[in-house]
């Protein structure tokens, strides 16, 4: 019982770990820097900040 | 672009250093055939699940309803209704938005189609044998992991194909910042595996012995909800909010604090569900203690989107995306805080074992995950296939049947299932007493199932109508004809 339950501790903590891991690879990647320029990647020249993307359809 | 092969996949060398001007259009028609595939499967499976849901809830106040078949019996009815909605619904849907955000978050066109129109096959193979198997008596009688054994490894094949997919994607991804919502998808697309993994290795073929079980049960089924839903969730929240108002996040640091800190704290809550059972109390304490700390990504959520939100809530009168997203936005963040707050032993002595339980899982699973995935798909599909959602009437009808329906259901279950934890608790009130407080909150609960199962059904024919290309030809958000002229007044 206690083997078992070390055992789910240990998956608990691994996969926390794993979190852990990717947090490094994320500092050490530049990743935390420049936020701003990061909230705009999901913007492009088409679909540019200030441009509503969706809304009900209407019979044209 | 080209396409690759799986084997020229494992080495990003030959990922080409620009793509078209087209890229978004080509993007998304890449996804089409799979996200398409995927939303098909969810949506016949969301009709599935919930006529057996609405069974099952009346077999509640009508125990004698449909009894006269094996098969038809609550103990059956119940582990197939949460498995075909889990497993049938809330993943394919979750799986269809998530390889269309991180096909356009990786900024290039769906890789490999042909593996993940192979998944999706296998997938529903598997969630069809199981659920048979279910009805005809195989349940497994774990929570969440019902399912009998011969269907889990069809099920493993057709996900490693994904968890294969995203990997390959994240790699082959443009080079520049990876934004939060794809943190939130990478992380559910590994974590998933292992979850699952783990739980059946320790639960089916090495299972540990007696208590232990209900450990790695929790473990499993907290974790699926924390670490595979809530990310997709959230992925497409962070996505979809801001896309649609033409307006980016209010703050990209909190919206990283929220990922990382549910990302190194959310594994360790599942042993809450197990207050006062034979455990270490360190281990409850542990859970308890992560628990709490889970107030931490859940305000920094709902401080971004509100504050993103702030200024624009008229948005909500014209987009159908935004209104199922911040329906579902709003639902998490009450369902995270209540999850928090259910871990404390005094209130978890009260609400444990009854009816409160399944009304917080149901805000969970339908008010915050399900109507995240109703806002995408209202999104991603006009995208896919090239024409309009057919009717914006039609669109509302879904929209207030299902949040009438599940803060009807969530609403009666939470105050039914707080009158049945009392009565429990109270040693003058007979167990039967007790269960006569809830009857009441159960009968709204069946009316309940027939709001969302109306939603449903308004929802499917829409999405058929669609694939279809059904009805007058009509414009608006997926062409953006309008929308353009809409900028200046945000």
């Amino acid at each position: 019982m206690t083997a078992e339950l070390i055992l789910i501790f240990g998956g608990m903590l691994a996969l926390s770990g794993s979190a852990f891991v990717a947090f490094c690879w994320s500092v050490c990647n530049g990743q935390m820097a420049r936020p701003r320029e990061a909230a705009l990647t999901i913007f492009d020249d088409d679909e540019p900040v200030g441009l509503p993307t969706d809304r009900f359809p209407s019979r044209k | 672009m080209k396409s690759q092969s799986l084997l020229t996949s494992i080495h990003p060398a030959t990922v080409p250093d620009s793509l078209a001007s087209h890229e978004r259009a080509e993007i998304d028609a890449s996804t089409r055939g799979p996200v398409l595939l995927f939303f098909g499967c969810s949506v016949f499976w969301l009709l599935v699940g919930s006529l057996l849901g609405l069974v099952a809830a009346w077999k509640m106040t009508h125990p004698g309803l449909l009894d006269s078949m094996a098969w038809l019996t609550f103990g059956r009815i119940r582990p197939a209704h949460l498995n075909v909605v889990v497993y049938g619904w809330a993943f394919q849907a979750g799986i269809g938005v998530a390889l269309w955000l991180m096909a356009r978050l990786c900024r290039i066109p769906l890789l490999h189609a042909k593996l993940l129109v192979s998944a999706t096959l296998f997938w529903n193979l598997g969630v069809l044998i199981g659920v048979l198997g279910i009805l005809a008596g195989d349940s497994r009688s774990v929570e969440w992991l019902e399912l009998p054994g011969y269907a889990t490894p069809i099920l493993f094949l057709a996900y490693a194909c994904i968890g294969v997919w995203a990997v390959i994607m994240f790699r082959y991804r443009r080079p520049g910042h990876v934004y939060v919502s794809q943190w939130y998808l990478l992380a559910a697309f590994l974590w998933f595996p292992w979850l699952y993994a783990t739980a059946n290795i320790l639960l089916i073929w090495q299972p540990v012995q007696g208590s232990a079980q209900g450990a790695v049960n929790w473990w499993f089924a907290r974790n699926v909800l924390g670490l595979w839903l809530t990310p997709i969730g959230l992925a497409s929240a962070f996505y979809m909010i801001p896309k649609v108002l033409g307006r980016p996040i209010h703050s990209y640091y909190l919206s990283l604090l929220g990922f990382w800190a549910l990302a190194l704290f959310y594994s360790w809550n599942g042993m809450h569900h197990l207050i006062g059972g034979p455990f270490p109390a360190w281990m409850i304490s542990a859970s308890v203690v992560a628990s709490i700390l889970m107030i931490i990504p859940v305000i920094t959520v709902a401080i971004n989107h509100h504050m993103t939100m702030k200024g624009h809530f008229e948005a909500l009168k014209w987009s159908p995306t935004l209104r199922f997203t911040v329906f579902g936005a709003m639902a998490y963040t009450v369902v995270s805080l209540q999850g928090c707050l259910m871990a404390i032993p005094s209130l978890n002595t009260i609400t444990h074992f009854t009816d409160y339980t399944i009304g917080h899982a149901h805000l969970g699973l339908y008010g915050f995950f399900s109507m995240m995935m109703f806002g995408a798909i209202y999104y991603i599909v006009p995208r896919l296939v090239g024409w309009e959602w057919p009717s914006a009437t039609m669109i509302r009808w879904h929209f207030w049947l299902a949040a009438t329906g599940v803060l009807l259901m969530v609403g009666a279950l939470t105050i039914g299932g707080l009158l049945q934890g009392l009565a429990l608790y109270d040693p003058k009130v007979s167990f039967q007493s007790s269960l006569d407080f809830a009857t009441p909150f159960r009968w709204v609960r069946g009316i309940s199932g027939f709001l969302l199962l109306a939603g449903h059904l308004v929802f499917a024919c829409l999405f058929v109508q669609m694939l279809l290309k059904i009805g007058h030809r009509r414009t608006g958000p997926a062409l953006f004809t309008e929308s353009k002229t809409e900028a200046a007044s945000l």
